[in-house]
């Protein structure tokens, strides 16, 4: 009967787990992970570079590097798939998956995926350029179709290392657990990255602000929180999280730049940093608290505590925070507050630090927060359905 | 994130070459302009990119020999933004003429903006602006080739997601070397099916998406075409003429009750008799409430006539309302101040008229070089006056403010540009660019602007170039001895 296994691959069950309590990180798990961060890196590098210096050539370190992402994915993950369709002895070959007549990791044929979507991206946003301008503004459709690419290969990453971390035991299951955090923490870095032209500080008294963060950040602490044995899974990932924001935050003024377009409206001496990284952190602590008193209820009872704590939570810190961060009190180089593009006026909102209600009456305020609660508690049940899909993955 | 940042420019530059202009300015959206930054007179062409933020190609000629270097740089006209300049540009040097200089600037903003030029050379340092009025012309679509390219593309993307998400259903959760079995399948099945819907949703939400940004595009463009001058003839012969735009943003962003003065008039209206132009009159109406303008029109035979009407916005951007109005017979006075006048023979087709009787009794004469006029290239357009005698005249003077004025017309009307000696730019627009010239005079942007009771040269010139190939009106006019007068040459351009 097909669905059931033999006593010669349960012995081999047992042969594979000995050998994963002692086994290292296979290479192509690093290759991927090496093109992650250097997609992390070149993208907030490349985001920096356009708020400060502006002016780019194809060969910019910071498109290298992106470049350099989607080349190592797409060539490790090309080769990995040849190479257990066509070598029969591939210690891949029956834990792999087929399709189209291949086979390879289900990881791997979605980091391929993401490697051709930002190929695919590269001829569109030369056309959109060409058509409307070069674009200022991160959300166009070419730059979402690049980020779907490098979101595929982050996910396919994942999807890997789950595949290798189910097969795993003991050391080799806790490494491959740290690479878990980190990935997840890039996924996440990724939403809540693109959806940046949201979350500015002077958005964070509407409640658009926390429809956007509830609908791009609870699935991944969920995700983590279900699929990582660890209790504290959450808060580590979101602790993971801040501190590589606060990295960019504190590492890119070091790096001395000037305006080379214009016009200028503000006085760039180096390179303009991310805004504060938002306190997910107070959430996800509460989110494992939570978790662990919860963990016998039915699954959407869950979804429905955990997600209304999140947003009750953020709520409850990023509300007078975002007040903090609009005061002088946070003029400095912890919070980084006075750090604007070079082509945003003084007049702006921004900069004269006034809040843009995104709502214009408090019913569609009120509305808004009861979506964004909605939002929440799908995503925390999509993150466990997934989480728990993720904990069965073994190819 | 932006990739082929290199390509695009190179490609945008291409597009530039082949690119129809717009109608907006009218079709001549290209700037001209002569001057002297310092010690060193230049003659300096910015192809304005189609569409913004776009590349702005800078050529600049140097008079003399003896430039070391030129560094360009953009900047917002007035206002915040005009303060701190980006790291500027070197222009390069030709090598089959060291004279000639050329580089590209990155204009980021539509709108009133400068493009400042810093010269270096044997006489020291040397400076002037170039106003330049930046704004989207038009968007591009999508070649045929990218065009299936993308959609080849999109096709295995969308495919390969579709059956990633069914294998990965089917088989990710196997144990090694176990074999799918029905429930896989029927796992699988459903997960291609929801993956299908989503994928179809994906490409809907993207596609209308794709349709809003675009809409939004083609609203800024439509935001800088010319607006229509409504016309309205009361009292027999006073026509009040008012702005209106097919864009419904443009009323409230552009306040016609506060253009500023350009060269001592708030407009500059020019009606020119169809279908032949044998008629034109040069006219400055006086503002009323509410942004509307007035004139008490001169004596006019009855026809179909065109109207361009040159104001200058308080930012210093520049707008010809263009239109068109049937008039009857006016019985009106006289000219006065420094409206003007022109009747005679209508445009000929196909060929070049270079030189035309004044009807003072003297005629002027267009001194070019011989060989066919060429779209885009920039020229300097050198007219001389003579008298009756056939001797240079002596008793020029200016007009207000210049030694001339010339009105370049296609046939088609789809071209209008009103220039100076100083070229294609505003000169309230090129007062406030010079405005932020540290340490500078009138005299050092070389702005033609010549003191009321001075004796000129014979000769006026004017930096322009065609902005495409058609049969053009040039309407040349010139001040003697207190008479203002009309040259008119005909044009073939290849």
């Amino acid at each position: 009967m097909a669905g059931t296994i033999s006593i010669e691959q349960v012995h081999a069950r047992s042969a594979e787990r000995a050998d994963a309590a002692t086994a290292s990180i296979p290479w192509y798990i690093w290759c991927c992970l090496a093109s992650v961060v250097s997609c992390v890196l070149g993208s907030a590098w490349d985001i920096s570079w356009h708020e400060s210096i502006g002016r780019d050539s194809f060969w910019t370190a910071a498109h290298m590097l992106i470049y350099l992402s989607g080349v190592l994915a797409g060539i490790s993950c090309g080769y990995l798939i040849l190479y257990t369709t066509f070598r029969k002895d591939s210690p891949l070959f029956d834990v792999s998956i087929s399709m189209w007549g291949f086979r390879g990791p289900l990881g791997a044929f979605i980091c391929a995926w993401g490697a051709v979507a930002m190929i695919a991206s590269a001829p569109f946003d030369n056309w959109w350029h060409n058509s409307y301008g070069l674009d200022v503004k991160i959300l166009s459709p070419p730059h979402v179709l690049l980020a779907l690419g490098m979101i595929g290969i982050r996910f396919g990453l994942l999807v890997m290392v789950l595949a290798e971390m189910n097969r795993a035991e003991g050391i080799y299951r806790q490494r491959l657990e740290r690479i878990l955090f980190v990935t997840v923490v890039f996924l996440m870095g990724m939403t809540v990255g693109i959806a940046q032209e949201f979350t500015n500080r002077v958005f964070m008294h509407s409640a658009r602000f926390y429809l956007v963060i509830m609908i791009t950040a609870p699935i991944w602490v969920a995700t983590v929180a279900w699929v990582a044995k660890n209790r504290w899974a959450a808060t580590i990932m979101t602790a993971m999280f801040t501190a590589l924001h606060l990295f960019f935050v504190w590492g890119f003024p070091l790096v001395p730049a000037e305006p080379k377009l214009g016009p200028v409206y503000q006085h760039i001496t180096h390179l303009v940093p991310p805004d504060f990284p938002v306190l997910l952190i107070i959430p996800a602590i509460i989110f494992d608290l939570l978790r662990r008193r919860t963990a016998d209820w039915s699954r959407w009872k869950q979804a429905v505590t955990l997600g209304a704590a999140f947003l009750v939570s953020f709520v409850a810190v990023q509300w007078p925070f975002a007040n903090f961060l609009m005061s002088p009190a946070s003029r400095n180089r912890i919070f980084q507050t006075t750090n604007y593009p070079y082509f945003i006026p003084s007049t702006s909102p921004w900069v004269r630090n006034i809040y843009i209600p995104t709502e214009h009456a408090p019913a569609q305020f009120w509305i808004r927060m009861l979506v964004a609660l909605c939002v929440s508690i799908l995503m925390v049940r999509l993150g466990i359905a997934w989480g728990e899909w993720m904990r069965r993955i073994r190819r | 994130m932006k990739e082929f940042r290199r390509q695009s420019a190179l490609l945008g530059i291409l597009l530039l070459a082949v690119a129809i202009p717009a109608l907006a300015h009218v079709g001549s959206a290209d700037v001209y302009y002569e001057g002297d930054a310092g010690p060193y007179h230049l003659f300096v062409t910015v192809r304005v990119p189609q569409v913004v933020p776009g590349v702005a190609e800078i050529e600049v000629r140097s008079q003399t020999g003896d430039v070391n270097a030129i560094q360009i740089v953009p900047l917002r006209l007035s206002g915040p933004g005009s303060t701190f300049p980006p790291t500027p540009d070197f222009a390069a040097r030709s090598k089959d003429d060291p004279q000639f200089f050329t580089g590209s600037l990155w204009l980021m903003e539509s709108g009133a903006l400068q493009v400042r030029i810093t010269v270096d050379g044997a006489k020291g340092k040397g400076e002037l602006s170039v106003p330049v009025a930046s704004f989207a012309q038009r968007t591009y679509p999508m070649q045929r080739p990218l065009a299936g390219l993308m959609i080849v593309l999109m096709l295995i993307l969308g495919i390969g997601v579709i059956s990633i998400v069914g294998a990965g259903a089917r088989e990710a959760s196997l144990e090694r070397g176990e074999t799918p079995g029905p429930a896989s399948a029927r796992r699988a099945k459903i997960a291609i099916a929801v993956t299908i819907i989503l994928v179809l949703g994906l490409v809907y939400l993207g596609k209308a998406w794709w349709g809003a940004e675009d809409s939004n595009y083609k609203n800024r463009v439509a935001f800088y075409k010319p607006p229509t001058a409504e016309t309205t003839l009361e009292n027999g012969n006073r026509l009040v003429i008012r702005a209106k735009s097919e864009n419904p943003t443009w009323s409230a962003k552009i306040n016609m009750g506060e253009v500023i003065p350009d060269h001592n008039h708030l407009m500059h209206l020019f009606l020119i008799e169809l279908p032949g132009m044998n008629r034109m009159w040069h006219l400055h109406p006086t503002l009323l409430q509410g942004g509307a303008f007035a004139d008490d029109l001169p004596a006019m035979p009855a026809g179909h006539y065109q109207v361009f009407a040159d104001v200058v916005d308080a930012r210093g951007f520049p707008w010809t309302l263009v239109g068109t109005v049937d008039l009857p017979q006016i019985n009106g006075g006289a000219l006065t101040g420094d409206d003007s006048s022109w009747s005679g023979e209508a445009i000929a087709s196909q060929q070049d008229q270079l030189v035309s009787q004044l009807p003072g009794g003297g005629r002027m004469i267009w001194e070019r070089d011989p060989g066919a006029l060429k779209a885009n290239s920039a020229m300097d357009f050198k007219f001389s006056v003579q008298g009756k005698d056939g001797k240079p005249v002596q008793d020029l003077e200016p007009y207000m403010g210049m030694a001339g004025h010339a009105e370049f017309v296609r046939s088609d009307l789809s071209v209008f540009a009103h220039v100076h000696p100083a070229g294609s730019v505003p000169m309230a627009s090129l007062e406030m660019a010079q405005a932020g010239l540290l340490g500078d005079t009138p005299s050092m942007q070389g702005m033609a602007m010549t003191p009321k009771n001075e004796t000129l040269p014979a000769e006026v010139s004017f930096p322009y170039g065609f902005p495409k190939p058609g049969d053009y009106r040039i309407f040349v006019q010139v001040k003697r001895a207190g008479q203002v007068e009309t040259g008119v040459f005909d044009a073939h351009v290849q």
